[in-house]
């Protein structure tokens, strides 16, 4: 007991602000009459959020620490990767200020405290140290994304989307935990780092790979990857258009947190089975690469086919999930600073267009892509906004995604052996992109208005595009802002334990 | 001087800044934004160049972005080639500036032109000014959304937001040739500088087999955005967009962006013989191809659309052929007749408002100016001496020639021939004969003439700077003096020459005096008429190939991925949830599906590797 009073608890500060946040939150939600507007807490959530991120920030220069028994770690990975999930949770928090669904914002509140929860564990996970406190952290953030998924409590499509996250979220959980138990059997230890230094010696290679195999796809759920996909179209489009914001930026971050924490760490050390006698995640290249691949070529391909915005996103999302997993595969020497760079970009880009979309769900009632029509007739500046985070998730030069793809890109061609197929698979994807990003830009900018002009941005919203909008053109044109940021992490030398 | 370059793009980006956010209060006055800010860029162009003229080349670059130990550069530089380009590039851009406050007035959208305008200028002069190819992809992309907004400026037609869609995936396939064509000298070398690739190449870092391959990578992003076969078919379409664009994208600028990438990565493609011969071979191709269907086309724009395919073709052929000087002087007396040649169809379109020749003629008396200009560059582009397509036309036959591929010289001759026929036909179409059209037709406001006049002058007088006669200045110039005129054979001129006036006097016969009828050709060859006319049927080609392809994977994946395999769960559960499945087909038998889905994908991985007991590959 004595070492838990007296461990480094100034370590979790982010994590004490995010949590004490949430509890005020609830707290005063649960007593402010109930005719009172929720919509400071929305504000005071996203404060809240920004606190942490400051918190972080300060906390940069900091060594390395691991403390609770190497449960915690604040390393330089921890800390970056803290620093993309606090700006995503901070920026959907906006968006939740301004969420106006049809039959009321009576749940504002909960919304933002749920998805305060749900940021904690995203953090935990990028700091942990254990399989358990892994497993923990990863399953506060699910478990608060299906109530998140499911906040719309009398809307049919939001009640679908919280079940279908359940069921699947639910046979993910087994399947990881199924491949977690292998590892403890292995090794005896729930440590990562013991786990690691155990396996350097093992001579079970085989049950490793099994292990490796079912954490593999429990993570890709989390990622909404290939085989682990289907659920995320259903989900993104049922749910309100905040949560939807949130899972594909924050969760997703996460699940590539999870999967760098947990299979570099583990597996890198450990040896393959057969003749390769380098370490069993290099020999499972492959495996990661097809998964990639084929989430590329689904995403994008289906993506042509959609009608309604969230729908469109969510292929997109996929999409740019197998274009993470792909700079996973590579395995170059970069290959968490690309992802963490993608990753930003993707905050950035993904949340900017989400604000939009938001808007134009709230005004309309409908996600359908006619919502866009001629949008540049009545608000030139918004329109030009939303090109700007379309042309930045298809990856045009001057925008942030094309600095983070171009990254990627790298990693994957500079490597030795180059991985050329998928880089190319990666190329004509992304082409097969630009047709559904230009279908889009299509009615922004070419089509007569034919709805009535929409109200102007509220603060919140327009406070969140604004933001995005500095953040993609400034990632885009000055690209060093970044790497001076990914600099100050010494390339994650830190990461192994 | 040379150091301020880098402010010569920024004019043009002032100008798109201020008409995006004023230009809807300043309305008419955007023109003025528009045309000052070129202005000033190609006052400062002409600045850069005199300061070349008198010294050497400049280049300044700093840090863009750090990666692990990998620096990357952004900067500009000044050569002899790109400050010369700055100068035709801005002037264009000015004179169109002009042209289009005439052309565009009454549109609603007018402030909104004029901004486009402005990012397209903007992304064209960071394009030349870049040193670096990563920098050039940039702005290369940058200008191809230019070209794609203002392709689809009229959004009320069907045809103009197809066909910027169109040009935009089109172009982007050649891209991808691009991009991987970089990653790959970028991996090799550690640079994305011109000049260390050339040194990598120069001291053979680079080997023989990698130099061929990028630089044949690279030549695809060309053929894309110049339009060479065969991904040309997005520049037809492209005449959907107003006409002062049609001269200054997709005929005097963003076009020639290919022949410049090209050009500007001249060592790289003369280490490889085989690269040099792929350019050569599709530019000579091209050139005679669209000039063929050139023949048989309706549509004024269109015609002046393929013959700009065509000519495009020849600046490759001389590429190809080894002469840089004869591309960029070609290039640049292109710029001027066919810029003239496009404001001057514009004249025409906004006088008879029909594009379709058949609906003109009988236009000489009523437009005084546009008609006889029209000539001028009709007499340029078909190499009649004295006039600057002559010259620079002589040029490229003479390059292919002293390059020994005889077959790519006469298939360049033939195309002459052609080109001075198809440009005839379309001046004795429209401005000759009776007119063929109702109403009252008006030349043009002298915002839209002035710019004319000036390309007329400069589609004579520009061929004078790389002439046999009077010293080849430009050659020269572009060369830092190391350029010596190769003497090619006198007969040379001579057969350009008969060539060009045999297809005026055929024009004539079937056009002007009528003695030919005119359907000569497709009464005695329908098939090859109508294979004229489909465009040898690409676009086709591409419609029932490609397309139809991506499309049927499309459908096929949305279908697997949503029915087939929910539909094999069904079977195996069949018995079982029939009942249930029918009744909650919406809920919970999808959730069950993806859960299905995934379990399968697990199982089918661990057989894999219990079958492979590890080895994957």
């Amino acid at each position: 007991m004595n070492d838990v009073w007296q461990a480094n608890w100034s370590m979790m500060t982010p994590e004490w602000i995010v949590l004490a946040a949430a509890i005020v939150l609830l707290l005063i939600d649960l007593v402010m009459p109930k005719e009172r507007s929720r919509r400071p807490l929305a504000w005071g959530a996203a404060a809240g959020a920004v606190l942490a991120l400051i918190a972080t920030a300060a906390m940069i220069p900091a060594d390395p620490v691991s403390i609770l028994h190497d449960t915690f770690r604040l390393d330089g990975f921890a800390k970056a990767f803290k620093l993309i999930l606090l700006a995503g949770g901070a920026l959907a928090l906006l968006l939740v200020a301004e969420w106006e669904p049809k039959e009321g914002s009576h749940y504002r509140g909960e919304f933002a405290y749920m998805m305060l929860f749900a940021l904690l564990g995203a953090m935990m996970t990028a700091s942990s140290g254990d399989l358990l406190t892994l497993f923990v952290s990863i399953e506060l953030l699910t478990v608060s994304s299906y109530v998140l998924a499911g906040l719309r409590k009398t809307a049919t499509a939001s009640n679908e989307a919280a079940l279908k996250y359940v069921i699947n979220g639910g046979i993910a959980t087994a399947i990881m935990l199924f491949g977690m138990s292998y590892v403890f059997g292995l090794t005896g230890t729930t440590n990562l780092g013991d786990i690691a230094r155990e396996l350097q010696e093992t001579n079970e290679p085989y049950m490793l790979a099994l292990a490796f195999l079912l954490l593999l796809i429990g993570v890709s759920f989390k990622l909404a990857t290939v085989p682990f996909h289907m659920w995320a179209p259903d989900v993104y489009e049922g749910a309100p258009v905040p949560a939807t914001a949130f899972f594909s930026v924050v969760s997703k971050t996460a699940g590539f947190v999870l999967l760098l924490r947990l299979f570099v760490t583990i597996f890198a050390a450990a040896p393959a089975e057969g003749r390769d006698p380098s370490s069993l995640l290099l020999s499972m290249q492959p495996v990661i690469t097809v998964l990639a691949g084929l989430t590329m070529i689904i995403g994008n391909v289906v993506a042509l086919r959609q009608r309604s915005l969230k729908r469109l996103l969510a292929y997109s999302s996929i999409a740019h999930a197998g274009y993470l997993l792909a700079g996973f595969a590579a395995m170059s020497w970069a290959m968490i600073d690309s992802l963490w760079i993608y990753l930003l970009a993707y905050v950035f880009m993904n949340i900017g267009a989400f604000a939009i979309v938001a808007h134009i769900v709230n005004e309309t009632g409908s996600d359908d892509l006619a919502g866009l029509a001629g949008l540049y007739r009545h608000r030139p500046l918004l329109a030009a906004a939303l090109g700007l985070f379309l042309l930045s998730l298809a990856g045009i030069p001057g925008t942030a995604g094309f600095i983070a793809k171009f990254y990627l890109f790298i990693g994957l061609v500079v490597t030795e052996p180059g991985h050329y197929v998928l880089a190319t698979v990666m190329a004509v994807t992304t082409v097969v992109s630009y047709v559904y990003y230009f279908n889009l830009l299509v009615q922004l900018f070419f089509r007569p208005a034919s709805l009535a002009p929409l109200r102007r941005l509220p603060a919140g919203l327009s406070t969140a595009v604004v933001l995005c909008a500095l953040g993609t053109l400034a990632i885009g044109w000055v690209p060093d802002l970044a790497y001076d940021v990914l600099a100050q992490f010494g390339h994650f030398g830190d990461f192994l334990p | 001087m040379m150091n301020l370059a880098w402010v010569v793009p920024l004019f043009p980006l002032c100008s798109f800044a201020l008409l995006l956010l004023f230009g809807r209060k300043w309305k008419k006055a955007s023109a003025y934004v528009g045309i000052v800010a070129t202005l000033l860029s190609l006052l400062a162009a002409l600045g850069v160049l005199a300061g070349r003229l008198g010294g050497t080349t400049y280049e300044a670059n700093w840090t863009w972005m750090q990666i692990g130990d990998v620096t990357l550069t952004a900067g500009f530089s000044v050569t002899a080639l790109n400050a010369w380009m700055l100068v035709v590039v801005a002037f264009v851009s000015w004179l169109v500036h002009i042209y289009s406050q005439g052309y565009m007035a009454g549109d609603e959208r007018f402030s909104t032109f004029y901004a486009y305008l402005g990012l397209f200028t903007f992304a064209m002069l960071g394009l030349v000014l870049s040193p670096n190819l990563l920098q050039a992809y940039i702005f290369w992309e940058l200008v191809g959304l230019g070209s794609f907004l203002l392709i689809g400026f009229y959004f009320y037609k069907e045809e103009a937001k197809a066909a910027a869609k169109k040009a935009f995936i089109m172009t982007r396939i050649g891209d991808v040739g691009f991009f991987i064509g970089m990653l790959l000298l970028f991996w090799q070398t550690k640079s994305f500088d011109y000049d260390d690739i050339f040194r990598a190449v120069g001291d053979g870092t680079l080997s023989p087999g990698m130099t061929t391959l990028t630089a044949i990578l690279i030549f695809i992003g060309a053929i894309g955005k110049s339009g060479q076969f065969p991904l040309h078919t997005w520049l037809p379409d492209a005449m959907e967009g107003p006409t002062p664009v049609s001269a200054l994208i997709h005929a005097a600028t963003m076009v020639a962006a290919g022949v410049y990438l090209v050009a500007a990565l001249f060592p790289l493609y003369e280490a490889s013989e085989a690269a040099m011969m792929t350019v050569a071979v599709i530019g000579g191709v091209t050139a005679i191809f669209a000039a063929t269907i050139g023949l048989v086309q309706t549509d004024i724009k269109r015609v002046l659309a393929y013959s700009t395919i065509s000519q495009l073709g020849y600046m490759m052929l001389a590429l190809g052929s080894g002469s840089y000087v004869a591309a960029i002087f070609h290039l640049t007396t292109h710029a001027f007749f066919k810029a003239l040649l496009f404001l001057a169809a514009g004249s025409v379109i906004h006088a008879v408002h029909t594009q379709n020749i058949e609906e003109m003629g009988g236009l000489w008396r009523r437009l005084p100016w546009t008609a006889p200009l029209f000539l001028v560059g009709a007499l340029s582009i078909s190499g009649v001496p004295l006039f600057a397509g002559f010259f620079s036309k002589d040029e490229i036959l003479a390059a292919a020639w002293l390059n020994g591929s005889v077959e790519l010289f006469w298939l360049a001759v033939a195309a002459a021939l052609l080109t001075s026929f198809y440009m005839f036909r379309l001046f004795f179409l429209v401005f000759t004969g009776e007119a063929r059209h109702d109403g009252d037709a008006h030349e043009a406001p002298m915002s839209m003439v002035g710019p004319m006049v000036v390309l007329g002058v400069l589609s004579v007088a520009s061929g004078y700077i790389q002439t046999p006669w009077f010293g080849s200045f430009l050659g020269e110039w572009l060369t830092d003096g190391a350029y010596h005129h190769e003497a090619a054979p006198g007969w040379i001129a001579v057969v350009a020459t008969i060539v060009s006036l045999v297809g005026i006097l055929l024009a004539w016969l079937m056009y002007g005096k009528r003695t030919v009828p005119r359907d000569w050709l497709s009464a005695r060859a329908p098939h090859g008429y109508e294979l004229l006319r489909r465009h040898y049927y690409v676009d086709d080609f591409y419609r029932w190939t490609v397309v139809a392809l991506v499309s049927f994977i499309s459908r096929l994946l949305a279908y697997v991925d949503r029915y087939l395999v929910e539909g094999i769960v069904r079977l195996v559960t069949g018995t079982v949830s029939a009942a249930a499945s029918a009744g909650s087909r919406g809920q919970n038998g999808q959730a069950q599906t993806y859960g299905a889905v995934t379990v399968a994908g697990l199982a089918i991985l661990v057989v894999i590797f219990a079958l492979t007991g590890g080895y994957w590959l």
